[in-house]
């Protein structure tokens, strides 16, 4: 929305194309305007969700936004394929931003597949768009602040949470004094929710992590167990809780596939989003008309993804036509300053020892879409296929529905966990970024045909 | 840098490359065997073909080709010492006819067929339709069905051929890419990035990229290459069975018992990427609506690109080239489901140093100076 909104005042056509049916993204994920109650969220959260909407709402006069569109493909040629209902089109922009956000990183253990398991970012979704939660009595997990604000929005929204539980303290993001200044406003939303679970008397289990989650059809209890500093379990620590919701998050994965499909440069960084497009202090990736902003382009979280979003959209404005910066642009560099400190101190909360992908067992499934076990894997890399291409050819992790986007960081850290190798190079990207009908596709509207 | 000494090199671990490794070692002469790859496994063509195999061909020795590699498809599972199967499934190609000009070219090739014992019958619009009810009846005219076509996996096979090379002491080599060959004193030395490779004998299984090697050492080969394309969808509900080869558009279908369907396109254009192309789900996408009506509301999942050599006459190339012990085998479009026959006769060629074969003396590198061509009717590319 800012990199929209920056663009657009700068004098460019600009299309913004939303897989959601409204404006605000995952972060500022707006419910349907005729669903009653409330939102869960801390109140200056609030405010900063409505301050973006308000101002992506006054630009809209001079943006072409269009809700429920898919893009599906992107080509180093500059094309742009979208979806929408039951055609397809094909834009030629001159610029590109990239803002696709992030999907939460998945650890697999037995039973994570049963229904009433979830991510808690997933969780927070359905707070956010529905106004109702998805549990009655919930355990959350996990590492980083999501899980904390989730426990206490999960517990405003009615939900019982009978433990939160955190591989580290929430403490240890003190180690960087400078960081948490710098974020001291959003710090302080952050001991207003820890409060909230301290009054809802939510107990807090420190240094614990889901082992298993057990139930037939669904979700009845979860095993957790206290792990070292190495990820492994401590030995008779194990406690089981009955529960019909576990929401687990263990930091992200950043959204790059449609930049790699382009054929951007990228990079390889395990905890601060995975294979990220290479890009400057302004989001050029080394093509010269894609730029990526916010946590498309690593890992930073909401606050810089603001600041930056402005800083890309100026960027990528300029690339189109010449313009001189304007004062938002120096406010933007000095907020992504800022808040890029505090991001740093909170990456730190979310590094995860290697370990922890070793509660998963045998035939604990690593491709949902592909129900892949872990012994399948595990039989590619005694064969001596260990690269994430050779893997998928083999045992077929990443040849399913969402193409490796939940299974393929786990595949690689298997890979280094059971046969020491790093997997150096990412998965082929390939289209589709989402599945498109042949229907929708014989109906398309293209540039040249114009 | 390393220098390694080898009696027979190959260059190339895809079908061709691996099937006649593995041939090789099947013949007990005790020569050491090394394959080399640039890229890593199952990256080239051979990881990005259709997976099917079939009999009907019009040409003789295409279905002496596929008749071999069909019994070899059948087995491969003990032949290689393979307790994952190959994922093998025969039931049947349907080859289509959208023209009278195609239907013409069946009916040539089902009386040759038949002198081979293959299984073929002849069906008319009605009975396609019947047989495969999503079929559209835009200009169908009629097909051909072998019962005993079919499918495997690619990967499966080749990982099988790969683990039975390694069981059986071949040196396989990835990531390792073969700048040049040169020839001294009756030994070939290949450059690769990380060092040399002495042979005595040595086979290119580089398909379309071979004459890239040949022509420094003086030898053209007629070689160059087309681009492919295949679509998988998403699982869906049985809606193609069997196998379609179409003709006229140019395609092949075939629905995995996973049940999703995918779908390998030629496509004549410029260039020669391996990758996808921009316009092309858009253009193939009509066509496939056309085809088949029934799978229109189908999502498509993944495409990628593929290529398949090309030779003047569309025939594979295999022999020995002018220079003596310097061998070749270009698939020329059928790389997979040739290969058990191909991998067989190329061993033979390269560890014997001669062969009696009928199929290889058509085949062999020499035959593009008589002007002779042999043409196979039942190819659906352009």
């Amino acid at each position: 929305m800012a990199a929209a909104i920056e663009a657009a005042a700068r004098g460019c056509d600009v299309t913004v194309l939303d897989e959601s049916a409204r404006p605000g993204g995952q972060i500022y994920r707006q419910a349907d305007p005729r669903l009653p109650g409330t939102e869960f969220a801390e109140p200056t959260e609030l405010a900063r969700k409505k301050r973006l909407l308000r101002r992506f709402d006054e630009s809209l006069p001079a943006i072409d936004y269009r809700a429920n569109t898919v893009v599906y493909a992107a080509f180093g040629n500059g094309e742009i394929h979208l979806q929408a209902e039951d055609r397809t089109e094909v834009l030629r922009p001159d610029a590109v931003v990239l803002a696709t956000g992030v999907r939460e990183r998945a650890i697999p253990f037995p039973g994570w597949t049963l229904p009433g398991v979830m991510f808690a970012g997933g969780a927070q979704a359905i707070l956010k768009a529905q106004r109702t939660s998805p549990g009655r009595v919930a355990v959350v997990a996990g590492c980083g602040p999501l899980p904390i604000v989730v426990a206490s929005q999960l517990a405003r929204a009615g939900t019982k949470v009978a433990a939160l539980a955190s591989l580290r303290s929430p403490l240890a993001i003190l180690r960087s004094l400078s960081g948490v200044w710098r974020g001291r406003d959003i710090m302080r939303e952050g001991v207003r929710y820890g409060r909230s679970l301290l009054q809802a008397g939510v107990p807090r289990l420190t240094g614990y992590v889901p082992l298993r989650a057990l139930g037939n059809d669904r979700l009845e209890a979860v095993q957790l167990g206290r792990v070292d500093e190495q990820g492994r379990v401590v030995p008779r620590t194990v406690r089981e809780i009955a529960c019909d919701l576990l929401a687990v998050n263990y930091g992200f994965i950043a959204n790059c596939e449609l930049a790699a499909m382009a054929g951007a440069r990228m990079r390889h960084d395990p905890d601060g989003g995975f294979w990220l497009p290479e890009t400057d202090e302004e989001g050029r990736t080394s093509l010269p008309w894609l730029f990526a902003a916010g946590d498309t382009a690593g890992l930073r979280g909401a606050l810089v993804a603001e600041s930056e979003g402005t800083i890309v959209g100026a960027a990528a404005a300029s690339a189109v036509r010449a313009i001189a910066p304007s004062a938002a642009l120096s406010d933007a560099v000095a907020a992504r300053r800022r808040y890029g400190g505090f991001a740093l101190a909170v990456r730190d909360t979310l590094a995860v020892p290697l370990a922890l992908w070793r509660t998963a067992t045998d035939d604990t499934v690593i491709c949902r879409c592909e129900n892949v076990p872990l012994s399948e894997i595990r039989s590619a890399l005694e064969r001596g296929h260990h690269t994430l291409n050779a893997i998928k050819r083999n045992v077929r992790p990443g040849m399913g529905w969402c193409g490796g986007r939940m299974c393929l960081h786990s595949v690689a850290v298997l890979a280094e966990l059971h046969a020491g190798v790093a997997p150096g190079k990412m998965m082929t990207p390939r289209p589709m970024a989402r599945p498109v009908p042949f229907a929708a596709l014989a109906k398309q509207k293209h540039p040249a045909a114009q | 840098m390393t220098a390694v000494a080898t009696d027979v090199l190959v260059v190339g671990a895809g079908f061709y490359g691996l099937s006649s490794a593995w041939a090789m070692t099947q013949l007990r002469s005790g020569a050491r065997i090394t394959v080399v790859d640039e890229g890593e496994f199952a990256s080239g063509a051979s990881g990005r073909n259709g997976a099917g195999f079939r009999m009907q061909w019009g040409l003789d020795l295409n279905i002496l080709l596929s008749k071999e590699s069909t019994a070899f498809f059948e087995n491969a599972a003990e032949l290689l010492d393979y307790p994952r199967g190959i994922e093998l499934k025969q039931d049947g190609y349907l080859v289509l006819a959208h023209s009278q000009n195609a239907l013409d070219r069946l009916n040539a090739s089902i009386a040759i067929q038949h002198r081979y014992q293959v299984p073929s019958e002849l069906l008319d619009a009605e009975a396609c339709m019947k047989m495969v009810p999503s079929l559209g009846r835009n200009r169908l005219v009629g097909g051909t069905y072998c019962a005993k076509d079919g499918s495997a996996s690619p990967f499966r096979l080749l990982d099988a051929l790969l683990i039975a090379c390694r069981r059986e002491g071949v040196d396989v080599r990835y990531g390792t890419r073969v700048e040049r060959i040169e020839k001294r004193n009756g030994v070939f030395t290949a450059s690769t990035g990380d060092g040399t490779i002495e042979a005595d004998r040595v086979l290119l299984c580089t398909d379309w990229a071979a004459p890239q090697l040949l022509a420094p050492m003086g030898v053209e080969l007629p070689v160059t290459s087309l681009p492919k394309e295949v679509i998988v969808t998403v699982p869906c509900t049985p809606r193609v069975r069997p196998i379609l080869i179409a003709l006229e558009h140019h395609m092949s279908v075939n629905q995995l018992a996973r049940g999703s369907i995918v779908f390998v396109v030629s496509r004549a254009r410029e260039g020669h990427t391996i990758e996808s192309t921009p316009g092309f789900l858009a253009w193939a996408a009509p066509k496939v609506v056309d085809l088949l009506p029934g799978v229109a509301e189908v999502a498509v999942l993944r495409t990628w690109g593929g290529v398949s050599s090309v030779t003047p006459d569309m025939q594979p190339i295999l022999g020995e080239t002018p220079i003596e012990k310097l061998y070749v085998a270009v698939s020329s479009y059928r790389g997979f489901m040739t290969s058990p026959a191909v991998g067989r006769m190329m061993a033979a060629l390269v560890v014997q140093g001669a062969s009696d074969d009928p199929v290889l003396a058509q085949l062999s590198p020499s035959r593009f100076k008589t002007g002779k061509t042999i043409i196979e009717p039942l190819l659906n590319q352009e």
